[in-house]
Formats: structure tokens, C-alpha cells, sequence
């Protein structure tokens, strides 16, 4: 036992060691990163959204009264809508199946889902741009088995942007709602099944429900990331359907208006603060972004 | 019965169509891109006429092509090791540190996250133009970090947050300076998290692509910067075939995650 005693006196100086304080001091690096490189230059962005060219709210009245500009953002709703429609449309059945299925099938969908979550944007989307060009593969197909007799358009459109950006968006949806699913206690479906639940009103009055809360909010995740989408629509859109990620971007780089391009910046963000304030509202911080 | 795969009868057969019919969506353009780019066809007809290596040399005898891919590697390193060290820092304040406001900093570390990333690369833009940061590395390398930081954030405290603390007060019992208590104790109970911090870090800045066109010069860009510029132009198969490398690294580096995880598992 004379090993354990502390000849030394070090024990009376262990304890204050241990109770030291891990404070605020280590979170500085991160803090000073995040004010002057983050928050700053946002800030002072917006504020040139006021003050030029001159002082005043006049760069709001022209991009909110310009049917132009309205016309952007109204295609920006739409496509973002679309996307999130068509995600959730395949994502809950997707979802439901890897959920069930069992695991030797399920780990090969995961390993397609992460590969194609981690592939460079620009990949994917110059797959699509190369699919869906006018001798593209997906026009080849449709023509030799005289379904058409025309090339289709299909990129540098609404139905290019749609295609390409809900086969960036398909794992956002399906992921979190995969996590959802997992949950359900499968008693529940079973007592619906006793009680004599046809499979469809189990499905409808059951399964969704309970799925629901999963689906608003992956769908709302997603919704809000179409919105600031810049790459993809840019290659797979056309001049006719701009989103107001490009128009940023035109406002800065083109024409070189900082009051413009800070107005429009500040439009996109207040709507996305305020989507993800509702998500975070309606399902706390645990569910956003993911599992 | 609906949660039973077994016993879904014929929707069985639905929902695994439906789910084989996405996962071929998903993968086929990738596995598409990665067979044009052996074929011979500048057109990229597919299937393709004959197949050829020829895209890979022109990638490879290109300097400015390889210079942006040797860009986009540095930065990429350089935004990893402070991204983790940053991050591991500012995970001990966050997750053991008593202050006001904690919660409050936590979020406004994980901001960037949801940020529409043009608002932020307009901004940072704006702001490098004044003080002559455009165009260089540490312009790069700042901006980058700046959207990896919070996936360092986020791996880093879940993993120390399951690290019974305690055990890092024993060590420091038994005569253990605290900060070799932290290395040899702490630090390897969190590699799981320290390893994921730095893969989501690098993939965060090897393929970002809107912060680096901004910040991009013509004498300074990253391998995207380099694939958006020439794509704006046409869509020669050269992109196809730094598209498949680009690829490779995304498979090694995810087989490589899901290695190290094993190996930490077991």
C-alpha cells in the first residue's frame, strides 16, 4: 500500500489541475475565423445594399418592382418546389425500402448513395449536360425507338435544372428520412394489420403520418438548398430561367452593382434564415441536416 | 406488415423497382462519364467507336491542368490540418467549457453551413478585393476553411462528447500532466471523430467549386475552377477523364473512412 500514498505532497496540487476551467479562450481561433472572414464581410455586403450608389432603400425598389427581377425569383420558387416535389416523390419510397430491406441489399444502395453524395459537383452535373445534350445518349434512345422524331430539348431548360439538381438533392431527402422510418415501430403496423387495415389504409393513415414529420423537414432542407443553388442551374439552365444565385453572381462579376448584388444577396438569405428558423421550430436542432 | 419486407407481397416488388430504378440513376451518369472518358469520340458519342487513352495524355501533358491539380491538392491539405486544429480546439471550449452564450456560439459555428454559399463567396470576394486577398493561396485557403470548420465542429464534439471525461481525470490522478493526459488518452479515444473532421475537410475544400471561382485568377485556380472554365467553353472529353480522377479519389478516400472505422471498431 505505501505505493499509493503520496510521499510527495503532489495530490494536495492534482485537484485544482483537474477542475481547471476549459473556457471561452479555446474557442477563439474559431471565433476570430468566423467574425472577421464570416460575419464581417456578410454584413458589410449587405450594408453596401444600402449605401450604394447612394444611401437609401432604392436598390430594393428596383429589384421588387422590376418584373425582371420578380420573374427571377418567382422561376427560383418554382424550380426549387419542383425539385423538392420530385425528390420526395421517390425519396419516400427509396427511403421506406432501405429501411426494410435487408441489410446486404440496403449497404449497396448506401455505398450508391454516399458515392454519388461525394462525387464533385461539376461531375454530376457535366454527366447530365453530356446525357441530355441534343445527340446525347437519352435523345439517341428516344429517337431510335421512334418515340420521337425530333431531338428534345432538354438542357439549358426547366426540365435540364429539374433533372439535374433532384440528382443532387435525391440523398438530402433520402437519408434523413431513412432515420425516420427506422424508428417506426413495426408493432404499430402490425396492430393496423389486426384491427384489419387494408395495406393501403395502413400506408395512408399509418406509415405516412407518422413519416410526416421526417418529410417536412427533409423536404424543407432541400427546398431551402435549391434556392442558393448556383452551379448547376448556371450550366443546366437557361438565360430564360436564371436563378437568383446567378443574378448574384451577374450583379458582382458582370456588371460590377455591389448595391444590386448585395439587395439580392440579402433577399436570398432572409429567406433562408427564416426556412431553416421554421425548421429548427418545428423540429429542433436534432433532426436538421441529417441522419 | 408494411414495416416486414417479407410480408409485403407485390408491393415488395414495387418499392425494390422503385429503389433499383433510383440507385441506377444515381450511379449509371457517374459510371457514363467514367467510360467516355476511354472512348475515342471527341463528340462523346456512346457508345463510343473505339476506345483510347488519348484524353488521359492530353490531361497529363497539359501543365495548366495539372498545376490546378496540384492547387487544389495543397489547399486542400493546408485547409485539413487547420480545419482539424481549429476545430479540436474550439470542440474542447464548446463541449467542456462553462460560459454564457455557449449554445449561441455553437450555432453561429455552424452557420456557414446553411449559408447559401454565393452570399458568402460574394462577400468574401468584396471583402479580399480591398485587402488584396484574390487570387493567392491564403485567399483559398481562408475561404475553404471558413466552410469546412463546421463539419470539424460537428464530428470533433459528438465523439468527445462520448468520451467519459473521467478517464482523462484519472490519468491526470495517476501523475499524468494534463495536456499529456489530453494526448495520450483523450486524443485517441476521439480519433474516430479527428478522422472524419479531416476527410469532410478535405473533400469540403477539393471540391468546392463556387468560393474558388470567385477567388480564382488566371494565374492561380483550383482543378473545379479549371473543369468550370473549360465546360463554359465546350465539353471536350478531357473533363470526362479529370472527371474519373477526381472520382478514384472520392472512392479512395471513402474506402479509406470506412477502413479506418473498422480497424477502430475492432
Amino acid at each position: 500500500m505505501a505505493t499509493l500514498t503520496d510521499p510527495s505532497g503532489i495530490a494536495g496540487t492534482v485537484k485544482p489541475r483537474i477542475v481547471r476551467q476549459y473556457n471561452f479562450a479555446q474557442t477563439m481561433p474559431a471565433l476570430v475565423l468566423i467574425l472577421v472572414f464570416f460575419v464581417l464581410p456578410v454584413f458589410a455586403l449587405l450594408l453596401r445594399s444600402v449605401l450604394e450608389p447612394q444611401p437609401g432603400f432604392g436598390n430594393y425598389a428596383e429589384l421588387l418592382g422590376s418584373t425582371t427581377y420578380l420573374k427571377i425569383f418567382l422561376n427560383t420558387f418554382v424550380v426549387s418546389a419542383l425539385v423538392t416535389a420530385v425528390s420526395l416523390a421517390i425519396g419516400f419510397p427509396v427511403a421506406w425500402a432501405l429501411a426494410i430491406m435487408p441489410s446486404r441489399l440496403s449497404s449497396v444502395v448506401f455505398a450508391i448513395l454516399l458515392l454519388s453524395m461525394w462525387t464533385n459537383l461539376l461531375t454530376r452535373t457535366y454527366a447530365w449536360m453530356v446525357l441530355l445534350q441534343r445527340t446525347g445518349v437519352i435523345n439517341k434512345s428516344l429517337m431510335g425507338l421512334g418515340l420521337i422524331d425530333e431531338p428534345l430539348p432538354l438542357v439549358n431548360n426547366l426540365v435540364g435544372v429539374t433533372i439535374g439538381m433532384t440528382y443532387i438533392m435525391l440523398p438530402f431527402i433520402i437519408l434523413p428520412l431513412y432515420g425516420v422510418i427506422r424508428r417506426i415501430d413495426p408493432a404499430i403496423l402490425q396492430a393496423a394489420a389486426l384491427c384489419g387495415a387494408t395495406r393501403w389504409q395502413a400506408l395512408t393513415r399509418i406509415l405516412i403520418p407518422l413519416a410526416a414529420p421526417g418529410m417536412v423537414s427533409g423536404a424543407l432542407m432541400v427546398f431551402v438548398m435549391s434556392l442558393g443553388y448556383f452551379v448547376t442551374p448556371a450550366l443546366l439552365g437557361g438565360t430564360a430561367n436564371m436563378m437568383l444565385a446567378e443574378l448574384i453572381a451577374q450583379f458582382v462579376q458582370s456588371l460590377v452593382n455591389w448595391g444590386m448584388g448585395g439587395a439580392a444577396a440579402l433577399v436570398l438569405l432572409v429567406v433562408t434564415l427564416t426556412l431553416y428558423a421554421l425548421q429548427l421550430r418545428l423540429f429542433g436542432p436534432a433532426r436538421m441536416g441529417g441522419r | 406488415m408494411l414495416l416486414n419486407f417479407e410480408r409485403l407481397g407485390a408491393w415488395k416488388w414495387i418499392l425494390l423497382v422503385i429503389t433499383g430504378l433510383t440507385a441506377a440513376f444515381l450511379i449509371l451518369p457517374i459510371l457514363f462519364i467514367a467510360a467516355l472518358s476511354f472512348g475515342s469520340s471527341q463528340w462523346l458519342i456512346f457508345p463510343p467507336p473505339s476506345w483510347t487513352l488519348q484524353w488521359y495524355t492530353a490531361f497529363f501533358a497539359d501543365p495548366r491542368w495539372l498545376e490546378a491539380a496540384w492547387t487544389s491538392f495543397r489547399i486542400a491539405v493546408m485547409v485539413t490540418v487547420l480545419s482539424v486544429l481549429i476545430g479540436l480546439v474550439a470542440s474542447f471550449g464548446l463541449v467542456r467549457g462553462r460560459f454564457i452564450g455557449k449554445e449561441a456560439l455553437r450555432a453561429l459555428f455552424l452557420t456557414p453551413m446553411i449559408l447559401p454559399v454565393v452570399v458568402l463567396a460574394v462577400a468574401l470576394y468584396a471583402f479580399f478585393l480591398r485587402i488584396g486577398l484574390n487570387g493567392t493561396t491564403t485567399g483559398f485557403v481562408i475561404a475553404h476553411l471558413v466552410v469546412a470548420l463546421p463539419f470539424s465542429i460537428l464530428s470533433i464534439t459528438n465523439a468527445l462528447e462520448g468520451f467519459e471525461k473521467s478517464i482523462e481525470d484519472a490519468a491526470v490522478l495517476c501523475g499524468a500532466h494534463p495536456l499529456e493526459a489530453k494526448i495520450r488518452v483523450t486524443l485517441p479515444a476521439i480519433s474516430h471523430g479527428l478522422f472524419s473532421a479531416a476527410i469532410f475537410s478535405f473533400l469540403t475544400s477539393w471540391d468546392e467549386v463556387v468560393l474558388a471561382i470567385f477567388m480564382a485568377s488566371p494565374t492561380l485556380q483550383t482543378l473545379p475552377v479549371k473543369i468550370w472554365t473549360t465546360l463554359r467553353q465546350d465539353l471536350t472529353p478531357v473533363i470526362a477523364a479529370a472527371s474519373t480522377l477526381l472520382v478514384i479519389v472520392t472512392i479512395a478516400l471513402m474506402l479509406l473512412a470506412a477502413l479506418v472505422r473498422k480497424g477502430l471498431k475492432s
